[in-house]
Formats: structure tokens, C-alpha cells, sequence
């Protein structure tokens, strides 16, 4: 595939299954959709929705004896499904890379950070001791890190949370991948410390033309950082749109009450939240219907007997999977000012 | 809302750890009341002390010196049986709902502990206690009461947690990070249900969380602590529209809001907290505010009111002169 090509993520019809002793459960189900180049596309949905499973299907680490993962990933030209060990790693770092949700777990306590970065570069791209140093000093000086030649020797329970979750990201960008998966990038960080680390992703997306897949539970973390968005719930994708089609424009009743129940700072003292009721499904005990319909107020008898697709809303782009959609011109979601 | 007497009263409150040859000051002197019936909020980064507070106030922790007063009684001074006395007229809800209770045990039995441990009802007494606080809480005790916590999600737990806390009918409510841990459906409604139990129960609640929305949707007055500091106190609308701490300004500014026409916003504080164990001079956000002068280094800037209940501890504070929106900042 040219360099040209706009797309350069095509995931299609895509499943992941683990086999567990209460029988196949189904993680992500029936996920299309296509991200281009240089483009930030937000996941967002509670948890057990299925999106860390997709990040990690789609990056090709999902591959256990006890899941079957079907459907296609095609990454720049290469098929991630059913692609071997071999294969795979050659496409790691230089294609897609991935920064995790816990930047305490995610490094080695035990080995300084400086080398935990320049040991892609050093296998990766067989960059001399040296050479792998400099470059390494570099990553840390791209991400913000002060001192980093001072850094680069540091352990990381010597480093902040912001501070690691900057060498984890230096060390997904250390061999220029041309897509990045963020889960859960900022969880557990502080709002200053997000709005840092935020900034800097996006900063390094337009600087190394990164396209990002953002996987978030927080809505506040898309709405301003994303070009389109996914609303998952259980497994599959509810509804697809540009991020402002989504938040002012949704016909899926699951995001609306999504974005109701978050409180708002606009909010006065004793907001009543909309809430849900009820609880995410049991991925085991799914039912042949779509999987909101016990929740949802709008359910009829067909919900709860035939899954809705996918079908196209009025923007192009735009799509959602319910039977009794919210109607098509209404205003923005009710704000309480 | 009876404002003349506080309920709770908190002057000079410092609790230190030692750490080797070090002295960690979590919290340096910080004072403030909560009036019978209110919410006072409390935020900030981790490690500014917010958790610390709340616990130094059930004597989880020990003050290192300070005043905690609950209905005029000195806490600090108490200790015993008194100190059970008075703990049982305040009760804490902490962060992470699976590991506050025991896997091992039955819910109803939980719920129970408090009843137990005081003996103060009988033995079916203590069945239709335990019954009705379930009830309360959203948790049908017939079908679930014999149930191991185990077998709840974390939604669950916490509302098992909230009817533990509210079994010896406390007055004051310390809420540490409640519903950080739980997905925002689920978040919506322990939030829905700790504002219907307030109001049945006529609880005062101590409301501690580093999410800035959660702590506008359900506090009266906020409070912003900073290093071990109240940096600024004041009413919710008040404190969010026009904060007068260039820390409240910026704790707000990174704050994201569920809106994709909200601005981006430009300034970000730069840096990260110093260290609790050796604090800047002076005032402790000096070193990453960008209105910092040599004042502020030398002098510690105390809490002073700037408008009825609203009160900051800063050289130059923001919008005073013009309590409106967006007023620009008057340099003095």
C-alpha cells in the first residue's frame, strides 16, 4: 500500500472470543471502522466494554490459546490477525505502538529508564550503544522530561506518575510508529498532570504525523482531542461519529445517558445526575436483542429480540445501532446552567 | 442551616510522618468549620493532605497538634472510651469500595458490625436495622443479605459501605474519594443516593475527591488544599466562577468538561507539586504560579476573606476588585 493512501487503519468486522469455563465470551464483537493518517479517533465506553481488549486485538497481543480473534486488521498494508509472533514484532515500534494505562506497571523497577528506551532502538533499529543513548536523550527531551541526560539514569521509582507516563511514552515513539494506541493514557493522574501529558500527545502527534487511537472511560478526555469518536458498549460499537455530531447530535440512547449521568463543573451544588439503571450485561449471558435494551427506556419488544446494526445517520460518517433512535433535529444535550 | 455554631471545627490541624531522619508535614496547619446540614468539598492534587485531613479527623491518624471539634467537644484530647463515644457520631466512607470489606463475610453481618460492637440493639432489633438500611441503600436484603461481599461489583460494595457507615446513625459523614473507582453510570447514582440519604438523615458530609465536577454536583462550600495548605475556601459558585487562587484557576482550567465547544485551554500549570518534605519558602504554590514575586517567597500569605465566606491565602489574589466573570486581573 502507497504512502498515499489516506486509510491507514482498516479494521473490519472484527471479534474477539475468550474461552472461558462459563463458556465463549465475547469481548468485542462485529468492530468495523477505518482511521486515517494523522488522525486522533477517541474510544470511549464504561468498563468491561471491551475497549482495552479491542487496543490490545488490534496491536496483535491477543494471542492466547483461550481466544479466537476473527475478522481483519489491516495496518498500513499488513494483516495484524492471524499474523505471525515473527511477523508482528517487525510491525511493533515502527508501525504501531502502544502506551498502557498504569505507568507504575508498565515499566521495569529494576532497570534504569534510559535503557528501557534505548533497548527498541538497540534491537529495533540496531542503533549502536551510543547512538542508542543519544537518541534515547533525545525521546526524554521530546516528551518534556527536564535534565534528561541526568534522567536517563534514573530508576523509575525515582520518577513521578506524569514523569513515567512521559518515559512511557518515549519509549512507544523511540522507533516512529504511525499509529499509537493510548489506553487509559492519563487514568490516574492528576487533572494538571493530564492536561500536560494530553498536550503533549497531541503536540507529537502533528509533529511525527502519528495517527492516535485515544481510549478513554472520560468523556472530558475526546471531547476536545479527537476528530471522531466510538461509543462501545458491551463489545461492540453503539455509535460512530465526528466528535461534535456525537455530543450534540447522537441517536444512540446509550450515549445520550452516557454524557448525562457525567457531572458537569457548569453544574450547581445538588444536581440531580441522570443515572442508568440497572448495570453493564454479563458478556456471557448476552441475549439475541441489542445489549442496552434492559436498560434502556426506549426498548421495545424488538430490541430485545433482534441486535440493530450499524446504520448511517444524516452526516456522513455518522452512525449508530438502535432500533428506536433519538429523533434527528434536537438541540444540544440539556445543559443545567 | 444553623450557621452561628459550627459542627465541626478545625484550627491549626498538622499531622507529620516520620521518615527516617525526615519529617513529612501532610498537613501544615489547616482550619476551617463545616455547619450542621452542609457539604464542604474538599480538592486537590495527590499529596496535597486531603486524605490525610479526613483521617486525622477520625483519629485514624494522629494529629500532630491542632483542634478537631465536634459539637464542642476537643477530639484530640479524648481518648478511650470517650473517643469510641464521639467516633460514633462520625463515620468515614473510604476510596476503594472491594477491598473496605471483608471478601469473607456476609453483607448483612457487615452492615451489622457497628450494632455489635456497641451492643445497642437486640437481636431481632439488629435483623430489621440491618434490613432497613439495605433497603435504603438500593440492596434487597431478602435476596442478597446472606451473600458474601465478595459477590458484589463496586458499585454494590460502596452503597454495602454507605448503609455500614450510616448504622449508628452518625451526624458527620467523611466521604474520602468515594466513587473515584466506579464507571460514571454507576458514579451518577451512589451520587444520587448519598444526596437522598443526606437529606433523610440529616448529614453533614466532609466530601474529599480530586474530581472537580463531582465536588461542584454535590458541595455547598469547597475547599482547595494545595500542599498541605487551604489555599482557597469558599461557596461552590462563588469559588468555580471566580476563584481568587491562581491555583483554584489553574486546578479549574485543566479540569476537561464533556464538550467539544468547551476551549482547549492554553495554560496549563507547568511542573509538578514540590515535595512535601522540603516545602518552598513562603507560600507553597510560588514556585509554579506565574504571578510569583519576591513577596512570596519571604511571607507566607494567610488566609484572609476577600468576600463574605470566601476566603484566600494569597499576596494577589484574582477578580477581587470586580467579582464578576472573567474581571481582569488588578496588579498591585
Amino acid at each position: 500500500m502507497s504512502e498515499f493512501d489516506p486509510i491507514l487503519l482498516a479494521v473490519n468486522d472484527l471479534a474477539t472470543t475468550f474461552q472461558t469455563a462459563g463458556g465463549p465470551l465475547p469481548a468485542v464483537g462485529g468492530v468495523s471502522f477505518e482511521l486515517k493518517r494523522n488522525e486522533t479517533i477517541g474510544v470511549v465506553g464504561e468498563s468491561g466494554s471491551g475497549k482495552t481488549v479491542l487496543t490490545r486485538t488490534i496491536m496483535g497481543l491477543q494471542q492466547r490459546t483461550n481466544v479466537t480473534v476473527t475478522g481483519s486488521v489491516l495496518l498500513d498494508g499488513h494483516e495484524m490477525v492471524g499474523a505471525s509472533e515473527m511477523d508482528k514484532r517487525a510491525l511493533w515500534g515502527s508501525e504501531v505502538a502502544m502506551i498502557f494505562q498504569d505507568p507504575m506497571t508498565s515499566l521495569n523497577p529494576v532497570m534504569r529508564v534510559g535503557k528501557q528506551i534505548d533497548e527498541s532502538l538497540r534491537v529495533r533499529v540496531g542503533m549502536s550503544k551510543a547512538d542508542a543513548k543519544a537518541r534515547a536523550i533525545e525521546l526524554l527531551e521530546l516528551v518534556g522530561i527536564p535534565s534528561p541526560a541526568h534522567r536517563y539514569d534514573a530508576y523509575p521509582g525515582q520518577l513521578s506518575g506524569g514523569m513515567r507516563q512521559r518515559v512511557v511514552i518515549a519509549i512507544a515513539l523511540a522507533c516512529s510508529p504511525k499509529l499509537l494506541l493510548a489506553d487509559e493514557p492519563t487514568t490516574g493522574l492528576d487533572v494538571t498532570i493530564q492536561a500536560q501529558i494530553l498536550n503533549l500527545l497531541d503536540d507529537l502527534k502533528e509533529r511525527l504525523h502519528m495517527s492516535v487511537i485515544l481510549v478513554t472511560h472520560d468523556l472530558g478526555v475526546v471531547a476536545t482531542r479527537t476528530s471522531r469518536i466510538i461509543v462501545m458498549y458491551a463489545g461492540r460499537i453503539v455509535e460512530i461519529g465526528s466528535t461534535r455530531e456525537v455530543f450534540s447530535a447522537h441517536r444512540m440512547p446509550y450515549t445520550r445517558a452516557l454524557l448525562e449521568s457525567s457531572p458537569k463543573v457548569s453544574n450547581d451544588p445538588h444536581t440531580r445526575l441522570v443515572t442508568i439503571p440497572g448495570r453493564p450485561p454479563n458478556l456471557l449471558k448476552l441475549t439475541q436483542g441489542c445489549s442496552f435494551a434492559p436498560r434502556c427506556s426506549y426498548a421495545t419488544d424488538r430490541c430485545h429480540q433482534e441486535r440493530p446494526e450499524l446504520q448511517p445517520a444524516d452526516e456522513p460518517g455518522h452512525a449508530f445501532a438502535c432500533w428506536n433512535p433519538l429523533p434527528k433535529t434536537r438541540k444540544r444535550t440539556v445543559k443545567t446552567t | 442551616m444553623n450557621r452561628a455554631e459550627p459542627l465541626l471545627k478545625i484550627r491549626d490541624l498538622k499531622v507529620s510522618f516520620g521518615m527516617g531522619h525526615h519529617e513529612v508535614q501532610a498537613v501544615a496547619g489547616v482550619s476551617f468549620d463545616i455547619f450542621e446540614g452542609e457539604t464542604l468539598g474538599l480538592v486537590g492534587e495527590s499529596g496535597c493532605g486531603k486524605s490525610t485531613t479526613g483521617k486525622a479527623l477520625m483519629r485514624i491518624v494522629e494529629p500532630t497538634s491542632g483542634t478537631i471539634e465536634l459539637d464542642g467537644v476537643d477530639l484530640c484530647a479524648q481518648k478511650g472510651k470517650a473517643l469510641r463515644n464521639i467516633r460514633t457520631r462520625m463515620q468515614m466512607i473510604f476510596q476503594d469500595p472491594i477491598s473496605s470489606l471483608n471478601p469473607r463475610r456476609r453483607i448483612k453481618d457487615i452492615v451489622a458490625e457497628p450494632l455489635d460492637c456497641w451492643k445497642s440493639v437486640t437481636g431481632t432489633e439488629r435483623d430489621t436495622v440491618v434490613s432497613d438500611l439495605l433497603v435504603k441503600v438500593g440492596i434487597d436484603p431478602q435476596v442478597y443479605g446472606n451473600r458474601y461481599a465478595r459477590q458484589f461489583s463496586g458499585g454494590q460494595c460502596q452503597r454495602i459501605s454507605i448503609a455500614r457507615s450510616l448504622a449508628m446513625r452518625p451526624k458527620l459523614l467523611i466521604c474520602d474519594e468515594m466513587v473515584s473507582a466506579l464507571d460514571v453510570s454507576v458514579q451518577a447514582q451512589i451520587l444520587n443516593l448519598l444526596e437522598d440519604l443526606k437529606k433523610e438523615y440529616g448529614l453533614t458530609l466532609l466530601f474529599i475527591a480530586h474530581d472537580l465536577a463531582v465536588v461542584k454536583n454535590v458541595s455547598d462550600r469547597v475547599a482547595v488544599m494545595y500542599l498541605g495548605k487551604i489555599c482557597e475556601i469558599g461557596p461552590s459558585n462563588t469559588l468555580y466562577e471566580v476563584p481568587a487562587h491562581p491555583y483554584t484557576k489553574f486546578l479549574l482550567g485543566a479540569a476537561l468538561e464533556a464538550d467539544p465547544d468547551s476551549p482547549v485551554h492554553g495554560d496549563v500549570l507547568t511542573g509538578e507539586p514540590p515535595s512535601p518534605m522540603n516545602p518552598p519558602s513562603g507560600c507553597r504554590f510560588r514556585t509554579r504560579c506565574p504571578f510569583a514575586t519576591q513577596k512570596c517567597a519571604d511571607e507566607e500569605p494567610l488566609l484572609s476573606e476577600v468576600a463574605p465566606g470566601h476566603s484566600v491565602a494569597c499576596h494577589y489574589p484574582l477578580n477581587v476588585k470586580t467579582p464578576q466573570k472573567r474581571a481582569p486581573r488588578t496588579t498591585t
